[in-house]
């Protein structure tokens, strides 16, 4: 197997998440305009483009908290075969192996972070315990389950930094550092794509080298101990971390494609730069 | 200070101003009806000086006194004490629960008393579950109760089961109820839930009201088969298969109530042992993580509505149980049981006590149902300090007692979350 | 069809009654979000204020006629708005911006402590009135079946819309309308904006006091016959009414208790009486499973 694990950033890796088409139109709105482009495994790509430029539209319908209108989301799983996302309930988007940070964090603020981390495994922890029924009357396999369970949290609550404040509620932790236990929480998830939802809004800049650094890791599977390589999706409005860490850029503007490719090409596209700086693409 | 003094009597002043408006006409003016059918006035201003008078000294002594509500919930620091003194207080008050009956100076009214604080006991642990944990609001939770009820009483009744046969029946067919009437709901936002369950509390009482064949309507069902100590059953012939005479004991009817006493704490007892273990399983923290964000929750793959399910038909079962037990140790029920009332006193036991919590549970159940009973020789005056005192310690404790939250798993040492991180649910 | 044609008006007076104390509902959803329990006991105590001043003014034969009726509404509204804004200063203001269930918890204390108060202050026992308005009018007649409308049926229906208009035009042309509004949106935005909104909020349940108090009155006339416990259930079906509509509409609170009117009369005349709260109740269930918003709710949608 992972002899056919591609090297991170080669063009040679297959698609992870193919979008065709993708269209969404709320009543008269039509939001994502037939939008398509590849992600590819082992890639770290960045969705980005100008305010109203639909990404989180795209981003919503890839983990399914909206149904697209048309178009398909397909996703190539790692044992092979494709998920048709569109076609999924959002839980079961999630069950397939998308993972997903929201823009305005949503962790679950009463729990600790251990608790956390703990619930983002809840569908592997919940088929040990047979259902709740095995666990209540205390059989031993769901020990096990559990005891690994902590373990991994464990090692992303390293990988974070957060190992110090695993007991403490998340709602109390500083703002970059629910950040950070957010990211934890979806690959906890163990997911095959992780999708970060301006994971970089309201960082310091050390803060933000940090993400970078802990996204790369992510990719190559480097992050946390016993850690794979997952491939991301990310919504980011700070061109630094975009250009920096990006192997592959897509950029809306006004629901559609403008223009997709590797950072250095996209930053000097002619269409890119009129859509940032808000200029006539006919001039 | 002459100030502050001032500005309190004015205070008072107008607050008493406003009293005067309020029962002027409902105290001062009673309406009541004369021999040949008329209505006519009786005049009590009286009672509406009376009542004025005691605004304005209230009034004034609050704001004297400086009562001020708490503004949320409680600093960390009072949170863990107040979890120390739990972990104090939850062994002590069950030793106390269990030694009760040989307590001297306990009589048949007193167990009665703590039957009925009990039944309270384990019906808000059953509701905590939805409303504490899952954070779903039901207003209809004396819906599962009923079912449990009639599901006993019927199926003695009809098919003559015993109480042990009948009692997980009734608690199979309320939490059978709890998935019916809550799988098309589950989905629905907070107040619409809470209303929607109202409605299925009334439609199930209005059915049990009008379904004259099969309960009896308003006229209740009566001749409920009392339960048995395991098939001895308990009469005062002091014949050699009832229990007095298999034990060799003097015939007494304090042995029922004594049984009926146990039995409830037992069913109590499991309630609070399968929460508490719930909890800690992946079910029970799926429950809390759905209290606290359900989009969080879909993200992470959790089914939403068959969690929900989870939690209301457990707590459903729990409901049935005691209704269950409620059915064998009245033996007659009729639908008047079972009105909007006892879900909100119930509800009100939950929120009181601090959502989730189970030690606040028991303490609230304690002293609304143990206070309303010593309250019984103020008649309908009672239920008024009922309502008046929800409102009073919501006011004062808006969180409730123990507003705290225990962690369900900890690297290191246990720390109780500060209420004012836990946030109790839109479902 | 002459039958049909009497229930839909008995139908439409009571739903005006149920669409009166639904405003009321939906006001106070609208602006602090909350089940306003006590709601349907500030009903009730409108109708006993009702009661009282109409034993007061008319059988004590201080005024007579439609004058006299005035007055009675006069006196009613004002000392049921008193109710409504002392339930609000005692029950919920301490509570404001506190956790979503302590208010409703108090709400139901509030809503206890009502109906205890009434039947210690005014008895246990129920009231009855004599006919104040009486006659009517024949409408058609198919072989025996006569369709009435009755004086106090159009009584209800001019009076309900009198005072829905009067309350449209106070929310959408006046200061204190604008302010409900801009507190409905978003109270802090609004208190920024140098809005009183403990006062607006205030202004909120007095008005819906107002209103429950016109439905107690119209209520007490039609029927003759009150106790301290009609709040309960008039108070669920109004707010079914107002969820029906869609919380937080207006129209949809008239419109949502014309409905459960309508359903309620239809069902009794043609199904089973017993049955017409399950009938009520029902249709409240579907419509919500089917149509989450009600009928003329804002799509809320979701933000992630």
């Amino acid at each position: 197997m992972s002899a056919q694990l591609a090297m991170p950033g080669t063009a040679s890796a297959g698609p992870i998440l193919e979008v065709d088409a993708l269209t969404m139109r709320f009543g008269g709105l039509l939001a994502v305009d037939a939008v398509s482009f590849t992600a590819r495994r082992g890639d770290i790509t960045a969705l980005i483009g100008p305010n109203g430029a639909g990404k989180t539209t795209v981003f919503n319908c890839i983990t399914g908290f909206y149904r697209p209108t048309a178009g398909a989301l397909r996703l190539h799983r790692d044992r092979g075969g494709v998920a048709e996302l569109q076609r999924l309930k959002d839980h079961n988007i999630a069950r397939a192996g998308v993972a997903r940070t929201f823009q305005n964090i949503r962790l679950f603020p009463g729990m600790t972070a251990l608790e956390n981390l703990l619930i983002a495994q809840h569908v592997v922890l919940n088929a040990a315990t047979g259902f709740g029924i095995g666990a209540l009357l205390g059989l031993g396999g769901y020990r096990a389950a559990e005891a690994a369970a902590v373990g991994r949290a464990t090692a992303w609550l390293r990988a974070t930094g957060l190992i110090e404040r695993a007991d403490d509620p998340a709602g109390a932790l500083p703002y970059g550092a629910q950040r950070r236990l957010e990211i934890a929480r979806a690959m906890c998830t163990a997911p095959a794509l992780l999708c970060l939802d301006e994971p970089a809004a309201g960082l310091n800049p050390r803060e933000s080298e940090e993400l970078a650094t802990l996204l790369r890791a992510i990719r190559d599977g480097a992050a946390a101990e016993g850690a794979a390589p997952t491939s991301v999706l990310l919504i980011e409005h700070d061109m630094g971390i975009v250009m920096g860490i990006s192997d592959h850029v897509v950029v809306l503007d006004h629901g559609k494609k403008i223009a997709e490719g590797p950072p250095i090409v996209v930053r000097n596209d002619r269409h890119v730069i009129a859509a940032y700086l808000g200029e006539d693409e006919e001039a | 200070m002459i100030a502050r003094l001032g500005g309190a009597i004015r205070d008072a002043a107008l607050a008493t101003l406003v009293a005067f408006g309020l029962f002027v006409v409902m105290v001062g003016l009673r309406t009541d009806v004369a021999p040949g059918g008329e209505l006519f006035l009786r005049q009590r201003w009286a009672d509406v000086a009376l009542l004025c008078a005691l605004v304005f000294a209230g009034r004034l002594l609050v704001s004297l006194w400086g009562l001020r509500p708490h503004s949320l919930g409680q600093s960390p620091g009072r949170a863990a004490l107040t979890a120390k003194l739990g972990t104090f207080f939850a062994p002590a008050l069950l030793a106390f629960a269990l030694v009760l009956p040989f307590v001297p100076g306990i009589g048949r009214y007193e167990l009665d008393l703590g039957i009925l604080v009990l039944t309270y006991v384990m019906l808000g642990w059953g509701l905590n579950i939805v409303v504490g944990l899952a954070g779903l609001l039901d207003l209809g939770y004396v819906a599962f109760y009923a079912v449990g009820a009639y599901s006993y009483a019927l199926l003695a009744e009809n098919f003559g089961f015993s109480f042990w046969i009948c009692l997980p029946l009734a608690g199979i067919l309320a939490a059978f109820w709890g998935i019916l009437l809550g799988f098309p709901v589950l989905r629905l936002r907070g107040d619409y839930l809470a209303i929607v369950t109202l409605a299925f509390g009334e439609i199930i009482r209005i059915v049990l009201l009008n379904w004259t064949e099969l309960t009896n309507g308003p006229n209740g069902m009566t001749g409920i088969p009392r339960p048995t100590f395991f098939g001895l059953p308990f009469s005062m012939s002091g014949e050699p298969d009832t229990f007095a005479g298999f034990f060799g004991l003097e015939p007494s009817p304090i042995h029922r109530v004594i049984f009926l006493y146990y039995l409830i704490l037992v069913l109590a007892l499991l309630t609070n042992w399968v929460t508490i273990r719930i909890r800690r399983q992946p079910i029970g923290r799926a429950w809390e993580a759905l209290r606290e964000d359900e989009i969080a929750c879909r993200a992470l793959g959790i089914n939403v509505t068959a969690t929900k399910l989870t939690a209301f038909a457990l707590g459903a079962m729990f409901g049935g149980f005691a209704g269950a037990f409620f059915a064998t140790r009245q033996g007659f029920i009729s639908p008047e049981s079972f009105t909007f009332i006892e879900s909100a006193i119930i509800l009100a036991i939950v929120v009181l006590g601090g959502m989730g919590s189970q030690i606040g549970v028991a303490v609230a159940a304690i002293v609304m149902i143990g206070g309303f009973e010593l309250f019984r020789d103020l008649e309908e005056w009672r239920m008024l300090v009922f309502g008046a005192a929800m409102v009073v310690i919501m006011v004062l404790r808006p969180r409730g007692l123990v507003g705290s939250r225990t962690p369900s798993i900890a690297l290191g040492e246990r720390r109780a979350v500060s209420a004012a991180h836990v946030s109790e649910g839109k479902g | 069809m002459a039958y049909a044609l009497q229930q839909l008006i008995n139908g439409v007076s009571l739903g005006m009654i149920y669409g009166l104390i639904a405003v009321g509902y939906t006001m106070v959803y609208g602006i602090i979000g909350m089940i306003n329990f006590a709601h349907g006991d500030i009903f009730m105590i409108g109708a006993f204020i009702a009661l009282i001043s109409i034993v007061m003014v008319i059988s004590g034969g201080f005024m007579e006629g439609p004058g006299a009726l005035l007055l009675v509404l006069a006196i009613c509204m004002a000392f049921t708005a008193l109710y409504g804004w002392t339930v609000e200063r005692v029950a919920y203001r301490p509570l404001r911006g506190s956790f979503r269930l302590a208010p409703l918890i108090s709400a139901i204390g509030m809503s206890i402590v009502l109906q205890n108060y009434v039947q210690i202050a005014q008895g246990a026992r129920v009231k009855p009135l004599e006919p104040q308005v009486t006659g009517g009018f024949e409408i058609m007649r198919e072989g025996n079946f006569v369709v009435q409308l009755s004086n106090i049926q159009i009584l209800i229906i001019m009076t309900t819309l009198a005072v829905l208009a009067i309350f449209t035009w106070l929310v959408t042309k006046t200061p204190l309308g604008r302010a409900m509004r801009a507190c409905e949106q978003d109270r802090r935005m609004a208190s920024l904006l140098g809005i009183d909104t403990d006062r607006t909020i205030s202004l909120t349940f007095v008005i819906g006091a107002s209103l429950a108090a016109v439905a107690g009155t119209l209520y007490l006339l039609r029927y003759g016959v009150i106790d301290f416990y009609i709040g309960f259930l008039a108070g669920v079906k109004a707010f079914t009414a107002a969820v029906l509509g869609g919380i937080g509409s207006l129209p949809g609170a008239v419109l949502g208790g014309l409905l459960i009117g309508l359903i309620e009369t239809f069902w009794s005349a043609y199904f089973s009486v017993q049955y017409k709260d399950v009938a009520a109740f029902s249709i409240l269930a579907l419509t919500l499973i089917f149509l989450p918003t009600g009928l003329l709710g804002r799509q809320e949608v979701e933000k992630v």
